[in-house]
C-alpha cells in the first residue's frame, strides 16, 4: 500500500465511523477534574456516568427511575448515549477548552459536569456560545443560574437551597430540643463555591437572629490550616459551617484536634465532607460531624431503586453513592429523559425538551419532590437533607420524618 | 488578640516552619551542589508519604520506626534519578540549562501521575499511630506531638546535614561545588559526589515526608503546595546555604502564620512573598548566599 491508498483508506474508515456514531450513537460530553486535586471526586463521577449509562442502554429488568427501562433511546430507534470524558485538571480555563474541544472535535450534542464551580461557570459560558445545553449536575454556586444563560440547567440544588436547608434544619433542632444554635462560624475556601456559599449563610444567619461569631476566608490547598483552627478555637461559636473541599476538611478537622479544640456542632457545606477519602483521611475525627446532603442512602423505603442503582454503582466502583455521585447519575438520566422526548439529537430540539421535563421524585434516586426546571434552568424541586456521621457512616437525621437516625445534638448542654 | 493565642500561633508558625526548612534543604543541597532545580522535589517527598502508608497499611508499623526504612529508600531514589536522568541531561552538548529544567520538570508530572494511577486520586491518612491526636498542653498553648516529633527529627536531620559536611565526603561535596572541574584533576569522582547530593538531598526530603505522614494527608497532589514553599525557602536563604534554608524556613512559617492572622487566612501567602521580596532587594542572593 502507497501512501495515497493509505491516506484515502483512512480518510474512508474515518468517514465510517462518523458515519455510524450518527446513526446510532448520540454523543455527550462529561467533563470533570480526572487528575490533579479533584481526581478523587471526578474519577468517582466517571463511574458514576458510567453506571449511568449502563442504565440507559443497557438490557436489563427495569428500575424504577427516568430511563430505567434500558435498551437505549427508544424515541431515537435505540440509539445509544456514548460518554466521551474530559479532563478540567479542575482548571476554569482547561476546562473551558475542554468544552470546546468536546463539542467541536466530538460533536457533542450536550455537556455534562463539572464538579467545582469554577469550572461550571467557564464550561456553560463555552455551551452558550456554541448553543448545546450543559447540565450542571453538582456545581453548587448560586450564582451560576442567576447570569441570563438560555443553556444552562442544574438538575441538584444550589447553595442557596442547600443553607436555607441548614438554616431550617438549625431552626427545627432548636424547637425539638429546646437548645437553639446562637452562634455560628463561618469557614470558606476563597473560590467561588465557599464565598458564594458564605454569602448565603451570612445573610441567612442574620435572618434567624443567629450572631457571626467568626467569618474566616482561608487559602485552598494551604499546606497548614493552624492559624484558622486558632481563630476557630478563639471564637468558640456554637456551631462550625465549613465550606471546603476534601483536603482541607481532612486538614481543618486534624488541625482543631492538634489544639485541644472540639467544635460543639460542624454542619458542613457538603462539598469535601461528603466524599469517601473524608472519612478514611478525618478517621475518627468525622464521628458527629453534619453535612447537608442532596442524597440519602438510607431512604431505601422511600426509593427503592436506590438499591438497586446502588447495587450497579458498587460492582463498577467499590463503594456506596454518595451526594455528588448520587446526582451525577440523576444529571445524566434527566438529560437522556429529555433527548428521548425530543426524539431527536439536535441541541435546540433537546433544549426545549428540557424546558418541558417533570419528572415525578418516586422516578428518581433522590429523596426530591421531583425534577423540574424554572426560567433560570434551576430545578425547583430539589430539597436538601441533613446527614451526621455516626461510626464512619453518614445517617440522614433531617428532616425529622426521612431521619434514620435521632440528631446528635451537643450545643447548649 | 490574647497572649495564649499569639504564643499559640507563633508555636504553630514555629513548627511548621521546620518541616518547610527540610523540604527546602533538600533542594538547596542539589541546587548548590551542581546548579539543577529539582522541580520534582515535591513529588519526592509524596512518594515518602505513600510510602509510610504503603508500609503502614500492610504491617501497622508505627511511621516513626519507618523512619530509616523510608530515607534509605528515598536516598536510593535520589541516587538512581541522578544516574538515570540527571548525569544524561547534563551531558548533553546544547541548551543544557533547559533539559535540566524539562527533565525535573517532566519527572514531577510522570510521578504524579503514576502515583494517582497506583494509588488512586484519594486522599489517605495515616491514623492511630504512637503520637497521633496527642499534645503536649503548656498552659494553654497546644503542641501537638506528631508535629513536635517532626520539629525534632528535622533539627537532628539539620545537625546530621552538617556533620556530614565536616567529614572527608563533606569536604568533597564543597569542592565539588567550588570547582567541577578541577575535582577531577584531584581524583575525585565528581559523578559519585553528584549521585551522593542527590542521594542527600532526596533523603533529606524523604525523612520531611515521613514525619509529614503522620498527622498530614497523603495524596499525589500533596508535594506541589510545598515544593512551592520549598523555591521561596531556597530563594530566601541563599542557594546551597543549609543554614539558610532553616532560618528562612522557620521565617517563612512565622510570617504565613502572622500573616493570616493580622490580614486574614485567604491572604498569608501574600505576607510570605512581601518578605521574600524584600530580602531580594537588599540581597539578591538570600539571607545566607554566598556572592
Amino acid at each position: 500500500m502507497d501512501r495515497r491508498q493509505f491516506i484515502i483508506g483512512a480518510g474512508m474508515l474515518a468517514a465510517s465511523t462518523t458515519a455510524a456514531r450518527a446513526a446510532d450513537e448520540v454523543v455527550i460530553g462529561v467533563v470533570y477534574p480526572l487528575t490533579g486535586n479533584g481526581a478523587a471526586v471526578g474519577l468517582d463521577a466517571k463511574a458514576a456516568y458510567e453506571v449511568a449509562a449502563e442504565i440507559i442502554n443497557g438490557t436489563h429488568a427495569p428500575i424504577g427511575v427516568a430511563m430505567g427501562k434500558g435498551g437505549g433511546l427508544d424515541r431515537l430507534g435505540g440509539a445509544k448515549i456514548k460518554l466521551v470524558f474530559a479532563d478540567s485538571q479542575n482548571d476554569p480555563q482547561k476546562a473551558r477548552a475542554e468544552a470546546e474541544r468536546l463539542i467541536t472535535q466530538e460533536k457533542a450534542v450536550a455537556i455534562v459536569g463539572s464538579y467545582t464551580s469554577a469550572t461550571g461557570a467557564t464550561i456553560s459560558q463555552v455551551t452558550e456560545r456554541y448553543e448545546v445545553p450543559y447540565i450542571s449536575a453538582d456545581n453548587s454556586s448560586p450564582s451560576l443560574n442567576q447570569r441570563g444563560l438560555k443553556w444552562f440547567f442544574r438538575t441538584g440544588p444550589h447553595d442557596e437551597m442547600f443553607t436555607k436547608g441548614m438554616f431550617d434544619f438549625l431552626a427545627d433542632v432548636a424547637k425539638k430540643t429546646g437548645k437553639p444554635a446562637k452562634s455560628v462560624a463561618l469557614f470558606y475556601e476563597d473560590s467561588i463555591f465557599g464565598t458564594d456559599s458564605s454569602n448565603v449563610q451570612r445573610k441567612l444567619a442574620a435572618a434567624a437572629g443567629i450572631t457571626v461569631a467568626a467569618d474566616i476566608r482561608y487559602r485552598a490547598s494551604s499546606p497548614s490550616l493552624s492559624t484558622e483552627a486558632q481563630k476557630l478555637k478563639a471564637a468558640n461559636a456554637d456551631v462550625l459551617l465549613p465550606s471546603s473541599y476534601t483536603s482541607d476538611a481532612i486538614l481543618i478537622l486534624k488541625a482543631m484536634n492538634e489544639i485541644g479544640y472540639k467544635p460543639k456542632a460542624v454542619l458542613a457545606q457538603a462539598a469535601g465532607f461528603q466524599e469517601s477519602a473524608f472519612m478514611q483521611g478525618a478517621g475518627a475525627l468525622a464521628e458527629g460531624v453534619m453535612s447537608r446532603s442532596s442524597f440519602a442512602l438510607d431512604a431505601d423505603k422511600l426509593r427503592p431503586a436506590i438499591p438497586v442503582v446502588n447495587g450497579l454503582y458498587k460492582a463498577h466502583n467499590n463503594k456506596d453513592m454518595n451526594d455528588n455521585t448520587s446526582r451525577e447519575i440523576t444529571a445524566l438520566l434527566t438529560l437522556a429523559d429529555a433527548i428521548n422526548r425530543a426524539g431527536s439529537a439536535k441541541p435546540d430540539a433537546i433544549r426545549a425538551a428540557l424546558v418541558a421535563t417533570d419528572i415525578p421524585g418516586s422516578q428518581t434516586i433522590m429523596p426530591w419532590a421531583g425534577v423540574k426546571f424554572d426560567e433560570t434552568g434551576q430545578n425547583t424541586l430539589c430539597n436538601p437533607v441533613i446527614q451526621q456521621v455516626f461510626d464512619g457512616v453518614y445517617k440522614t437525621v433531617w428532616p425529622f420524618d426521612l431521619a434514620a437516625k435521632d440528631v446528635v445534638w451537643n450545643v447548649g448542654g | 488578640m490574647t497572649l495564649e493565642t499569639l504564643l499559640q500561633v507563633a508555636a504553630g508558625g514555629l513548627l511548621m516552619g521546620l518541616i518547610y526548612a527540610l523540604v527546602a534543604a533538600g533542594l538547596s543541597l542539589i541546587f548548590g551542589l551542581m546548579d539543577v532545580v529539582n522541580f520534582a522535589h515535591g513529588e519526592l517527598m509524596m512518594l515518602a508519604m505513600y510510602a509510610v502508608f504503603v508500609i503502614w497499611d500492610a504491617t501497622g508499623l508505627d511511621p516513626l520506626w519507618q523512619l530509616p526504612v523510608v530515607a534509605g529508600l528515598l536516598f536510593l531514589t535520589g541516587m538512581a534519578i541522578y544516574r538515570g536522568l540527571i548525569a544524561r541531561a547534563l551531558s548533553v552538548p546544547f541548551n543544557r540549562g533547559m533539559v535540566q529544567i524539562f527533565v525535573t520538570f517532566g519527572l514531577a508530572i510522570f510521578i504524579r501521575g503514576a502515583a494517582q494511577f497506583v494509588w488512586g486520586g484519594e486522599f489517605r491518612a495515616v491514623n492511630h499511630t504512637w503520637l497521633s491526636d496527642r499534645s503536649l498542653n503548656l498552659g494553654g498553648v497546644f503542641l501537638p506531638l506528631p508535629q513536635l516529633a517532626a520539629s525534632a527529627v528535622c533539627l537532628a536531620a539539620f545537625a546530621g546535614l552538617l556533620a556530614i559536611s565536616r567529614t572527608e565526603f563533606g569536604r568533597a561535596l564543597e569542592a565539588t561545588r567550588e570547582d567541577r572541574d578541577a575535582v577531577a584533576l584531584i581524583g575525585i569522582d565528581r559523578d559519585r559526589i553528584f549521585a551522593m547530593g542527590w542521594g542527600l538531598g532526596a533523603g533529606a526530603v524523604g525523612i520531611a515526608g515521613v514525619m509529614l505522614a503522620g498527622f498530614y494527608y497523603v495524596g499525589p497532589n500533596v508535594g506541589a503546595s510545598f515544593a512551592l514553599i520549598a523555591y521561596v525557602t531556597v530563594a530566601l536563604g541563599g542557594f546551597g546555604s543549609m543554614a539558610g534554608a532553616l532560618v528562612a524556613g522557620v521565617l517563612i512559617g512565622e510570617v504565613e502564620a502572622f500573616t493570616a492572622v493580622v490580614l486574614e487566612p485567604s491572604l498569608k501567602q501574600i505576607g510570605v512573598f512581601a518578605v521574600y521580596l524584600l530580602v531580594l532587594m537588599f540581597r539578591p542572593r538570600g539571607l545566607f548566599g554566598k556572592l
